[in-house]
């Protein structure tokens, strides 16, 4: 397994990320004008914020070797259970915004004991929450669409955390640099914090780590609350990019957000994984979603896709422990 | 040292399936109760029959895949690609009723194919091979129809004979049929060399490997007999609902799953039990049922669902505690 | 040699069936480099899991700096000062060198850990030790050898007053345990204690001052590295009364033809260019202590791993085996040591157990013939003699014996001519082992030729015709039984004197 650094600080298979996202970008600008224009820049990046949010999240019980399912349907529950507090309950956004992240927390702790003290298999457990958060948004909100405050309303100033529209009505999408911020802290956490190193060192060695004193049932349950803290925030995201929130959307997201951490170098036997390096891969994925109906390809392609590239990526890190 | 019990009927099977029987019959009278009688009626217990149909042929397929001590959850996306794409080719291109019977099935099987070579054959996680798969099996049937419900031919047409599958003239043979393939998945599970290295690989695949078995083989093979039954679902499907609409079928997933982890299947391979299923299977059918008749929404279901996999799966992690 | 820091005096240790240690004791002083020595199973191991908590004594005392102690646990023991660096390295590769080191005791700056600090004390750590290693490289990008040398840097860095090396240089090159050397003689003159579990006698003289040899769970006795011999130590080793006659002589007659030969065997380091001939109707012993590649020699002779090269004969053809059915099909049949996890599907029943290696042959078209599965399952009970109330029972229900028996089934069902007995009586009863040695005689009479690695020495000069010995991958010797004596074979399985 190779850590070698290639530029600076980017380790070697996050520059081959970066350099398969320029190519990425080059063959689309090239196969199609319309393309290289700043509307299109813009929506690449609309789509980013809450997948980025996802992939930042799961990357963490990807890292020990689990992995969270729940994160899709998750968000999409959470914020409308946010929506339905503004609408129905006449409650402020702040208070929608915290019960959204305040679900996805809870989500969080409950995939948490789930995986780490009752022992399921992560993916079946979080398969589970992913049915169950699938019902309780709709659940608890009377199973209609929602709609966050818009951005000309009173309320609708949250969305300025994402898209900043200015009066001659040019949008600038600062959405970027709250994500990158993000991905800063939690690069930060990952790499300088014993809550990062110990969840590491549980993807690497569970039983090695329990015997140096570490209390390994705390920080595996804080990886996944990690993730559906994070969960929770890209329902806010979510919600502030799309007009209307319907229920059964969802399905599927943890696709993008998980292959885009795989792609960025995340293992999904555990150990390995960098925040850099997820959120580089959801650029690529959010490319792919944006990018291919530019050369002609429809929206549905780009699940085809996805699901080859996670399996591609999956498969070459397959052939390189084969080599070592 | 306890001796694990064996008692004929109850044979190395988790969950006594006398008391799953019981759990069935009190909740149908729970239910009768609860409506006022009103769930006694004839059209209730159609509906149930034609939910058991297909969720029955899937559940009978991931039992096989849970066996080898893997997972699928692709089948419910997969149900609806093989319903979408051959349905399709049905109304819009003219292809013949029997030919798109046929092409349903063989894309399940296709599948099957591609989810077992990759597990067997490239060490993927079968985690990653279902969410992969799933979104494939979404993207390509949303391309063919060009995101577009298909609505499979009524009774009253040419072509309608197809219906004949759940019932004909009022005789139940839907039922009859997934009885009868049922005993056949009992008999190859438990009767034939293929059930045979199934369960064995699945209980200790090392220990089958070193006497001399293609172990690789079969665990594909399990992945193919699931893609076949994920197929034959989809025409009870369209029979009994007759519209079918992409990028939905996620909720199968976990109920077909729900009622073969239920009926005493382990999650970690090697003990399996088709009647289970198949009990597990009318358990669910009815639970949706019951929901819907006391004024609920699917909603609900999805919640209750996931909460029965977990208590499920997790009476069968602590039984094997106890055991080591 | 300073005074006496550890004493363990009378440690009594029993495990069901076992009676692992036998009023054992021991005593180790400050700087002093204590070898403790015995063959497989003597009891080594279990001694020191004693010493630091991983089992509970039976009986017998502990004392050390004075004070009477029992730990409950590695992290008491290491707190204490006493630590063992393990053989099976209990690393997270995924990490830094200095990240290993401190885990669970980082260094912090607020909410910050201190890899900077870490790394400089882990380089501090380096240097005081005299080794050169990188404390910034990932841990699994090190060789095996530095790995070690890492799990002794952490032992001193808890600063540990006692360090128990298992086994420590089974992995190593000559270079690094010359370095690994330098390291101990240095903490020597900083008083540290150590015990040095090892076989290897040229090492033995060369670092340790004195040596303590256990033998079938008791206490022979301790001798100064200086005054005695190799001669003097395996005498300890083994020197025991053989209860059960040895096997004067070799059973196979001189013109037996050779049914399995195997040339230029190399599979990684633990096997190097091992070739042997098996003649039909012989046991053939494998002899050799933990580490000496006979278990690996026997996995790529059966495919059941990868091998590099090497070319497998059986009745005199040239066959390609790459896979354990190919194995089987040529007429080899496998039982390895860890029946449980490698033999026997343990939740299955005997039957599906003894039919696992022929299913073609209980085949009824496409059915599974039960009644003749049922009816071969029965005729070997009761040929083998193994209890059980029924072929029905799941064979995790049965003994150690017993299970090794329905393995024994497997593959006589499959009417393998060549049987590989990895350690064949390996926890299992002095009754059930002797039924194992008959039917293993039986088997041979009958025409089938055996493969015995065995780490019993009473077992190798009971069972076998002749002997092959294996050290460190390589075969250092092959011997008739009637010339085979434990020393012969001890010499042979232990590193030269160069």
């Amino acid at each position: 397994m190779a850590n070698k650094k290639a530029f600076g600080k980017l380790k070697g298979r996050e520059a081959m990320v970066l350099a398969i996202i320029v190519a990425m970008i080059a063959l689309f600008s090239i196969l199609s004008p319309t393309f290289r224009t700043y509307p299109t820049l813009v929506s690449v990046l609309d789509n980013t914020y809450y997948i980025t949010l996802m992939a930042l999240g799961v990357t963490f019980p990807l890292i020990t070797g689990g992995v969270d399912l729940s994160i899709g349907t998750g968000l999409v529950s959470y914020a409308l259970i946010g929506g339905f507090l503004i609408f129905q309950k006449g409650m402020p956004v702040g208070v929608a915004i915290a019960v959204c992240i305040g679900f996805g927390v809870l989500i969080g702790v409950f995939n948490g004991v789930l995986v780490a003290i009752m022992d399921l298999p992560p993916f079946l457990a979080t398969l589970c929450t992913c049915m169950i958060t699938r019902g309780l948004g709709p659940a608890l909100c009377g199973g209609f669409g929602v709609s966050w405050p818009s951005s000309i309303s009173a309320d609708g100033g949250f969305r300025k955390i994402f898209k900043f529209v200015t009066a001659e009505g040019t949008v600038i999408p600062i959405g970027i640099v709250f994500m990158i911020i993000l991905v800063a802290i939690m690069s930060f956490v990952l790499d300088h914090t014993r809550v990062g190193r110990y969840t590491i060192a549980i993807g690497s060695n569970k039983e090695a780590t329990r015997l140096a004193g570490v209390n390994i049932k705390f920080y595996h349950v804080l990886a996944y609350v990690i993730s559906g803290l994070f969960a929770g925030m890209a329902g806010v995201a979510y919600a502030a990019t799309y007009a209307t929130i319907y229920p059964g959307a969802g399905a599927g997201f943890e696709l993008d957000a998980i292959g885009g951490a795989i792609v960025g170098g995340v293992s999904a036997s555990g150990g390995v994984g960098t925040i850099l390096g997820s959120f580089l891969g959801v650029i690529v994925i959010c490319l792919m979603k944006v990018g291919l109906p530019f050369i002609g390809l429809q929206a549905n392609w780009q699940q085809i896709f996805t699901g080859i590239v996670l399996i591609a990526a999956v498969l070459v890190d397959v052939l390189k422990k084969k080599k070592d | 040292m306890e001796k694990i019990k064996q008692n004929a009927f109850v044979k190395k099977v988790g969950f006594n399936r006398i008391v799953l029987i019981f759990v069935l019959l009190l909740m149908y009278l729970a239910f009768g109760a609860l409506t006022g009688g009103s769930f006694f009626g004839f059209s209730r217990i159609m509906n149930t029959l034609n939910y058991v149909y297909f969720l029955g042929f899937l559940s009978l397929g991931v039992t096989f895949v849970i066996a080898t001590g893997g997972i699928d959850f692709s089948i419910g996306p997969v149900m609806f690609c093989c319903s979408l794409v051959s349905g399709y080719c049905l109304t819009t291109y003219g292809v013949p009723m029997a030919p798109s019977l046929i092409m349903s099935i063989l894309i399940g099987v296709l599948f099957g194919v591609f989810n077992g070579y990759l597990v067997a054959y490239w060490k993927v996680p079968p985690f990653i091979v279902s969410m992969a798969s799933m979104n494939i099996a979404k993207g390509i049937a949303a391309v063919f129809t060009k995101t577009q419900s298909v609505s499979w031919p009524q009774s009253t047409t040419d072509d309608g004979w197809y219906r004949n599958f759940i019932n004909m003239n009022g005789i139940p043979v839907g039922l009859f049929i997934f009885l009868g393939i049922s005993v056949i998945c009992a008999i190859v599970l438990n009767k034939t060399k293929w059930g045979r290295y199934i369960l064995c690989l699945g209980s200790n695949e090392e220990a089958v490997r070193l006497s001399g078995v293609n172990v690789k083989k079969w665990k594909m093979l399990a992945y193919i007999i699931c893609g076949t039954l994920v197929g034959v679902a989809s025409i009870f499907f369209v029979a009994a609902y007759t519209t079918v609409q992409p990028g939905y079928g996620d909720q199968y997933n976990n109920e077909a799953i729900a009622g073969c982890v239920m009926g005493g299947t382990s999650m970690a391979g090697g003990l399996a039990s088709i009647s289970g299923t198949v009990i597990g299977v009318f358990i669910i059918s009815l639970l949706q049922q019951g929901i819907l008749a006391l004024g609920f929404t699917k909603e609900y279901q999805y919640i209750i669902t996931g909460l029965i996999v977990i208590a499920a799966v997790y009476s069968d992690v602590s039984a094997r505690r106890r055991r080591n | 040699m300073g005074e006496i820091i550890l004493t363990m005096k009378g440690i009594d240790k029993s495990f069901p069936g076992v009676h692992a240690l036998d009023h054992v004791d021991l005593e180790v002083r400050k700087g002093e480099v204590l070898a403790l020595m015995g063959e497989n199973g003597a009891g080594k191991s279990t001694l020191m899991k004693v010493l630091t908590g991983i089992y509970k004594k039976d009986s017998g005392t502990i004392t050390y700096e004075g004070k009477e102690v029992e730990f409950k646990n590695t992290r008491e023991a290491q707190d204490a000062g006493i630590v063992i660096v393990h053989q099976e390295l209990n690393m997270l590769g995924h990490l830094t060198v200095a990240q290993n080191l401190f885990i669970g005791r980082e260094f912090k700056k607020g909410i910050r850990i201190d890899d900077k600090k870490m790394n400089e004390e882990a380089a501090k750590l380096f240097e005081r030790l005299n080794v050169h290693i990188d404390p910034t490289e990932t841990m699994s990008n090190l060789t095996v050898g530095k790995q070690q040398m890492c799990e002794i840097a952490k032992a001193v860095s808890f600063d540990a007053k006692v360090i128990i090396f298992d086994e420590p240089s089974a992995a190593l090159t000559e270079s690094e345990i010359e370095e690994m050397f330098k390291i101990i003689r240095d903490l020597k003159k900083k008083d540290i204690a150590m015990v040095y579990i090892s076989h290897r006698m040229d090492e033995i003289k060369v670092i340790t001052d004195r040596v303590t040899v256990m033998r079938d769970g008791t206490y022979v006795g301790t001798l100064i590295t200086e005054e005695c011999t190799k001669e003097d130590i395996i005498n300890m080793m083994v020197g025991r009364v053989i209860y059960e006659d040895p096997k004067t002589e070799s059973a196979v007659p001189k013109d037996a033809p050779v049914v399995l030969k195997v040339e230029h065997l190399n599979a990684g380091r633990m096997v190097q260019d091992v070739s042997f001939e098996l003649r039909k109707g012989e046991i053939l012993g494998f002899s050799g202590l933990m580490g000496a590649g006979r278990t690996e020699t026997a996995r790529a002779l059966f495919g059941a791993d990868p091998k590099e090269s090497g070319d497998i004969y059986i009745n005199g053809q040239k066959v390609t085996i790459n896979n354990p059915q190919d194995a089987v099909n040529c007429g080899i049949g496998y039982l390895s040591e860890d029946r449980k996890r490698f033999g026997i599907v343990v939740q299955k029943t005997i039957a599906e157990n003894t039919t696992m290696a022929s299913m073609k042959d209980f085949m009824n078209g496409i059915f599974i013939d039960k009644k003749k599965e049922t009816d071969v399952a029965n005729q070997y009970v009761e040929a083998l003699a193994t209890k059980t109330p029924g072929v029905d029972e799941l064979v995790v229900n049965l003994s150690g014996g017993n299970q090794q028996k329905v393995v024994i089934a497997k593959w006589l069902t499959r009417n393998s001519d060549i049987l590989i007995f990895d350690e064949p009586t390996r926890g299992i009863d002095v009754g059930a082992k002797n039924e194992i040695y008959k039917l293993m005689n039986r088997l041979v009479a009958e025409g089938k030729s055996i493969i015995m690695i065995s780490s019993e020495m009473t077992e190798i000069l009971r069972m076998s015709d002749r002997i092959v010995v294996m050290c460190e991958g390589k075969k250092t010797g092959e011997l008739d039984i009637s010339e085979a004596k434990q020393e012969t074979i001890m010499n042979l399985a232990t590193r030269e004197i160069e």
